[in-house]
């Protein structure tokens, strides 16, 4: 199959697939993700080579508009209509699941440290779309349902941090590995990576509010937008740079500094779905379904403790911002879904590490799967016993 | 000439407070629903209601933050089927379903300004401030358009 035909199948096949399994309930990304596995070298074989060595050209296009949407949610406003608590809880959520999974993978797995921390950095990532459909699916009404929107609305820019901070530690790590291990240099190259990612962020925000006033229509403001996003993401990688957060901080910047800032962010959505489509795919597509044997261990214990870092953290977060009882109970089962930025951290890895990210990325998507297809159950599971859900539901 | 020169100075506006009922009452005699600006006790504008945050109504968890969210399946908005209640009219009010991202224009503004930011943003209408941000009125395309008309001696 030539490359023009497999995207425009992919595109075809994804829409279709998404549509059956809305019919299941589950979300689109599940579809997009499972039709990936089926029509990928490992299986079905319908995905061009060449379709499939440009995965890594979408998924960074895409992972820097994803990053650039997440900084919007980064907006004061955006805190203020939360509340201190929400802030609290997803901090702590995403925390929880990448201290226990970084500590469990070390201590018990043992595994290398820097494997582990990227391990546990993919953790702390949660998947709103499965989660607000059940939402939407039961009409559920009350705190636990208002403080799982919230947290699940701002968590993925916590886990864009934790991941950045994470990679720049394992980045470091790795190239020192055969050098005697350099505290000091690890550390350098971590603030350098941060740091610099929130300078060009910054200055890039700046420039793409103050050159807008030349814009005159939609079609302008589209490419424009898309040409900055794509400067940015160019910058970054070539200055070795954490894409994610360059974007994130450009979209958060933007949103703080400049009172139109939405029309840069409304203008993206009218091209992000069938980039979205295809990055999942691709992900999908890219399991190597041969090294799944050999990650059994490895995949059961990231699937568990995951969940158990999510339920503490969530818990812990419940309990210092004096949340209800519902929500300190229930609350982290509504976070078990990972899905499109877990990805993307895993596609990354998989680019940075040649061995060892192969095997991350391989873990992440076949738990990614499992969690998209279990974790709306959980959800449903909260929302039952928080007693939030539609009457005609629980019948 | 500027913006106010030309702009609608009457113009119904709506508090956070005011409900759906009262909403819907306002226009029940019009056949379209128009902008509607949300302004505060000391006028100053806050929000925009516009028929598509109406339709929001059948699908109340389409939230300002849910919009933000990546990847989150649009809702397929079932119309005819959604309950809804004789009591959601004095229970949903301007500030559930009002927008609160809106551009707006200031009233000593240039009429070419105002052209350029309607077609930008593909509004037909948008609200006047002054330097406070208090709504003053509202200037639409047609404002522009019949004063153009007016100046080649059309009309």
């Amino acid at each position: 199959m030539n490359s023009i035909l497999s995207l425009g199948f992919i595109l075809v096949a994804g829409l279709l697939s998404a549509k059956v399994i809305k019919k299941a309930k589950f979300p689109a990304v599940t579809a997009y993700l499972m039709l990936g596995i089926i029509i990928g070298p490992s299986i079905l074989k319908l995905v061009s080579g060449e379709v499939l060595g440009a995965s890594s050209l979408i998924s960074n296009v895409v992972l820097g508009i994803i990053a650039f949407g997440i900084g919007e949610n980064f907006s004061r406003e955006n805190f203020r209509r939360v509340g201190a608590s929400v802030v609290w809880i997803s901090i702590l959520e995403a925390c929880g699941a990448w201290i226990l999974v970084t500590l469990v993978f070390l201590f018990i797995l043992k595994q290398p440290f820097y494997i582990s921390l990227l391990f546990g950095a993919i953790a702390s990532a949660t998947a709103p779309a499965a989660t607000i459909m059940v939402i939407r699916e039961y009409q559920s009404k009350g705190v636990l349902t208002d403080t799982l929107m919230g947290v699940v609305a701002i968590d993925d820019a916590w886990c864009l941090i934790i991941f950045a901070v994470s990679l720049a530690i394992s980045q470091a790590i790795f190239a020192h590995i055969i050098d005697a291990f350099s505290i000091f240099k690890v550390f350098m190259q971590s603030v350098f990576n941060i740091l610099g990612a929130f300078i060009l962020g910054g200055a890039a925000a700046l420039a793409l509010s103050y050159f807008s006033r030349f814009i005159r229509t939609q079609t302008e403001l589209l490419i424009y937008t898309l040409g900055c996003i794509l400067s940015v993401i160019g910058i970054a990688l070539w200055l070795d740079l954490s894409v994610l957060l360059a974007n994130m901080f450009l979209g958060a910047v933007l949103v703080n500094s400049d009172r139109s800032a939405f029309k840069f962010f409304e203008s993206l959505k009218t091209v992000d779905p069938p980039l979205f489509l295809l990055f999942f795919v691709l992900a999908g597509a890219n399991l190597e379904l041969a090294l799944m044997p050999k990650l059994g261990l490895l995949g059961l214990t990231y699937l568990v403790v995951r969940v158990a870092g999510k339920l503490s953290g969530a818990s812990i977060g419940a309990h210092i911002s004096h949340a209800t009882s519902v929500v300190k109970k229930y609350l982290g089962w509504g976070l078990i879904p990972q899905a499109g930025v877990a990805l993307g951290c895993a596609l990354i890895a998989k680019g940075d590490f040649p061995i060892v990210g192969d095997m991350i990325f391989t873990t992440i998507v076949a738990t990614t799967v499992v969690y998209e297809l279990f974790g709306p159950l959980c959800t449903r599971y909260a929302l039952h016993k928080a007693g939030e859900v539609a009457t005609e539901h629980t019948k | 000439m500027h913006v106010k020169d030309i702009m609608s100075k009457k113009v119904i506006s709506v508090k956070r407070s005011t409900t759906l009922h009262q909403l819907l009452k306002l226009f029940d005699r019009f056949h379209i629903f128009p902008l509607v600006p949300v302004v505060e006790e000391d006028g100053k504008l806050i929000g925009i209601v516009s028929f598509k945050n109406l339709i929001n109504v059948f699908s109340p968890r389409h939230t300002e933050i849910v919009k933000n969210i990546p990847f989150v399946d649009e809702e397929d908005e079932d119309i005819f089927n959604v309950e809804l209640t004789k009591e959601m009219g004095s229970l949903i009010l301007v500030a559930d379903i009002m927008e609160t991202h809106f551009v707006a224009i200031k009233e000593d503004e240039s009429l070419e300004k105002a052209f350029g930011v309607m077609k930008l943003y593909l509004k037909e209408e948008i609200p006047v401030v002054d330097n406070k941000g208090v709504l003053v009125g509202m200037i639409g395309v047609f404002d522009i358009v019949r004063q153009l008309f007016s100046q080649k001696g059309i009309i």
